[in-house]
């Protein structure tokens, strides 16, 4: 017989750490029904027959988070075998604050006190036999950072389950309170079980609605349950949820007072305080915050010596996948004989496609493992804290920045790095605004333009971030003031973990975990369209016999560019050429460049295109280049960014809103641009006119009052590290 | 009384009163920000804080330190 054992516990308490070591690479990741919160279960090692299954991080089973309303719904409705709950050692009177629910719910508990590594060298014991007898549970000692312990709690966990026996409910609640719960308990006696009878009253004496709803109680029942409430409420002063919390609050400190005995007074600065008291100081911060993001995007995306990142990618892309995949392939292909098409497809068509995306690889992992470090040592949340003052201004919340930041690398990462804002509103904006930042793949469109129109100035690329950086704003600004985002962003809550010593397992973990996901994510997608665009560019009709076509102008592609190109008309640059690249950069940012040069007829251009910038200047202008380039930068972004988009909304419609504003943007702003710059150039006309509207348009959704202001706060949340 | 984010860095202060929607204060109380708990405040930007209150770090924006009395 299988046995489930859930894993609950507090955000930070190491709870990652410990899953990931009792179920080694036997992971099954996926998403609880209908939400995106991550669903984590696997195998324990050794132990075939026994399923871990990981709970999000929460700080108790109110159902005020999704996390919380996911845990708990599991913990009620699918009744794990045992709960292994972790607690970290180091502040174990808030964490215990969730175990005191816990074992409400008739479910077999072990409680793992973490890090006790960390509490001994604090100079502090915990006496978990006492612990344990007055939580009427097996307690046992661990640290999952270092693996001690871990397998040892596993198998208590077990033994907990097959032994089925549920501790005695420990006296969390006195006095007129445990009256009042003892009497609702009677009165619902038989409607639910037996075993879980305290939690259903506890509930019940909080007036949680999510209760009242599933319990569907008689009028009568609910009066007279109501009427005890009402008289503890008026006997202590205080209300029901307050009651419950402060009494689950007295009862742990009797607790701890028994079985932890701590040396450092609680108020003494710990080392981890004294770093932030620099690192988060009012003056020091944003410096030490620029410098530390500075070492960071030099290191994996710059051009100095010390950037492994760039490196890694140009020897990827000029080594690896042009010499010695494309030019060793197609000559062996050649050599044996296969049909031009054939060679064609492999090398052009997938070869080039997906070699496009594994150069961004090495760049990405780099990225990924700084980022990764930063996370394990904790200052990945002080960032969030750091830049929320600032995000807060235009919708978004400090959590915004790491996708961003991420997005200046890669937009598909950066989608997925949402997920950790928790606030539905927060993060359904990030992940429309994430793709505004240029990513890698922009960086050649623009050394294109610069090059072929701006004598290579290097004011087009700054100029290209700070068009990315102010779709951000400006997009949060109007955003927030529309019916679909109404609201402050959530308030600002979030515990802080201690800083310490990153841990190699954790760092290479994550830094796998996001890279292959980039990798399969993006390399499936851009498999499959670089061999449609492939078909598409190289097929066509000529006299009315369909085949392969040398001249691309006869092609599918230039067909179908044809059609679009009048679309584009009022950007500037309304050529097939113009529409094709636009469309062949959805498949792959940099492809747009690769698509000019196949249109001006050259086989392979260098990154930034410099073969053909005297071609491109005669057919573009500064003026329809500068729109061309700002179109694509903020249009739709990339299938693998659009497929990482709907993955993290989990909604069509919020998909389609998405990408739907992308577009429209970029066509508003382009065309802005084109038509009042041609006003430059002495042309007005009907265009002029519909910019001058839209510009209007748009300054009005800035400043506009918003009439959806909410003073009122909204749900609060967690931590950001699930850890 | 006053709110939290009239605390100095490096003070430590008793809590005297949550306000607030039920939510906000129940979630403020299920991190450990309940009346007469000590907060030692660690560092303020801008009316944002990080404190320290049983044991762990918080760190919370100016909205939420109002509704925290002391």
């Amino acid at each position: 017989m299988s046995i489930t054992i859930a894993l609950a516990g507090n955000p930070n308490s190491g709870k990652t750490t410990l899953f990931n070591d009792l179920t080694g690479s036997s992971q099954y990741v996926g998403n609880w029904p209908g939400v995106t919160v991550e669903k984590k279960e696997g195998r324990l090692k050794g132990h075939k027959d026994v399923v871990i299954q990981d709970l999000p991080g929460i700080y108790s089973l109110s159902p005020y988070t999704l996390e919380e309303v996911v845990a708990r719904s599991y913990l009620v409705k699918e009744k794990p075998d045992a709960i292994l709950n972790i607690v970290d050692g180091t502040n174990i009177e808030r964490n215990l604050y969730l175990t005191t629910q816990l074992i409400e719910l008739g479910i077999p508990v072990v409680v793992a006190v973490n890090m006790m590594d960390l509490v001994r060298k604090n100079g502090d014991r915990i006496d978990t036999n006492k612990l344990g007898e007055a939580l009427g549970c097996k307690v046992v000692e661990m640290s999952a950072l270092k693996g001690q312990g871990s397998l040892e709690a596993a198998e208590a966990a077990i033994a907990a389950a097959q032994e089925k026996k549920q501790g005695e409910h420990p006296h969390v609640f006195t006095g007129s309170v445990e009256h009042a719960i003892a009497h609702i308990e009677e009165s619902i006696q038989g409607r639910v079980d037996a075993q879980v009878l305290r939690w259903h009253a506890v509930k019940l004496f909080e007036r949680d609605e999510k209760e009242l709803q599933e319990l569907q109680l008689a009028q009568d029942l609910k009066t007279h349950i109501e009427q005890h409430i009402a008289d503890c409420e008026k006997e202590l002063d205080d209300d029901a949820e307050s009651i419950i919390t402060n009494q689950r609050y007295a009862y742990i400190s009797r607790v701890i007072d028994r079985a932890v005995k701590k040396k450092a007074s609680r108020h003494a600065l710990s080392v981890s305080d004294k770093i932030d008291r620099i690192v988060t100081n009012r003056i020091l911060a944003l410096p030490i915050f620029v410098v530390v993001m500075w070492a960071v995007y030099t290191i994996a995306m710059g051009g100095t010596k010390v950037s492994i990142g760039t490196m890694a990618t140009d020897w990827t892309n000029d080594v690896l996948v042009s010499e010695w995949i494309c030019g060793n392939l197609g000559a062996w292909m050649e050599a044996i004989g296969c049909a031009p098409w054939l060679t064609g497809l492999v090398v052009d068509g997938i070869v080039a496609g997906v070699g496009a995306v594994i150069g961004f690889v090495p760049q990405m992992l780099v990225l990924f493992f700084l980022l990764a470090i930063l996370e394990d040592v904790g200052y990945m949340a002080r960032i969030a804290f750091i830049m929320d003052r600032i995000f807060r201004r235009f919708g978004l919340s400090g959590k915004s920045f790491i996708p961003m930041l991420v997005a200046t690398g890669c937009g598909v990462p950066g989608i997925m790095a949402s997920r950790t804002i928790e606030n539905d509103r927060d993060r359904k904006m990030t992940i429309m605004t994430t793709g505004f930042i240029p990513c890698g793949a922009k960086m050649p469109i623009i050394g294109l333009f610069a090059g072929a129109l701006f004598g290579g100035s290097g004011w087009i690329a700054t100029s290209a971030y700070f068009i990315g950086v102010g779709a951000v704003i400006v997009s949060g600004i109007i955003l927030k003031k529309t019916k679909l985002f109404a609201g402050d962003p959530a308030p600002f809550v979030m515990e802080l973990p201690a800083y310490h010593i990153p841990s190699a397992k954790n760092v290479l973990h994550a830094t796998w975990e996001r890279g292959w996901s980039f990798i399969k994510r993006a390399g499936t997608v851009i498999l499959a369209s670089s061999v449609v665009l492939w078909f598409l560019q190289g097929f066509g009709f000529v006299d009315g016999v369909f085949g392969m076509v040398e001249d691309n102008n006869t092609s599918l592609l230039a067909s179908v560019g044809n059609v679009v190109a009048p679309v584009f008309a009022p950007l500037g640059f309304g050529t097939w050429q113009g529409a094709v690249a636009t469309f062949t950069g959805l498949i792959a940012k940099e492809n747009v460049v690769a698509t000019f040069g196949v249109l001006y007829g050259f086989a392979e251009v260098a990154e930034d295109g410099a073969e053909i910038w005297t071609l491109l200047a005669g057919d573009f202008t500064a003026l329809t280049a500068y729109s061309f380039m700002i179109f694509n930068l903020l249009c739709a972004p990339c299938f693998a960014a659009i497929g990482a988009i709907k993955r993290e909304m989990n909604n069509a419609k919020w998909t389609w809103i998405a990408i739907g504003y992308m577009c429209g943007f970029a066509y508003v702003v382009a065309m802005i641009v084109y038509q009042l710059g041609m006003v430059f150039a002495g042309h007005f006309g009907v265009g002029t006119v519909v910019a001058l509207l839209l510009l209007a348009g748009l300054v009005y959704l800035l400043l506009r009052k918003n009439k959806y202001q909410d003073s009122e706060l909204r749900v609060p949340v967690r931590s950001v590290a699930a850890k | 009384m006053m709110p939290l984010t009239m605390a100095q860095p490096g003070q430590t202060v008793v809590i005297r009163k949550v306000t607030g929607k039920d939510e906000v204060r129940q979630h403020l109380a299920e991190l450990g920000f309940v009346v007469e708990e000590a907060v030692t405040v660690i560092s303020v930007i801008g009316g944002n804080l990080i404190c320290k209150v049983k044991d762990s770090r918080v760190a919370l924006n100016r909205d939420m330190a109002c509704r925290i009395m002391i």
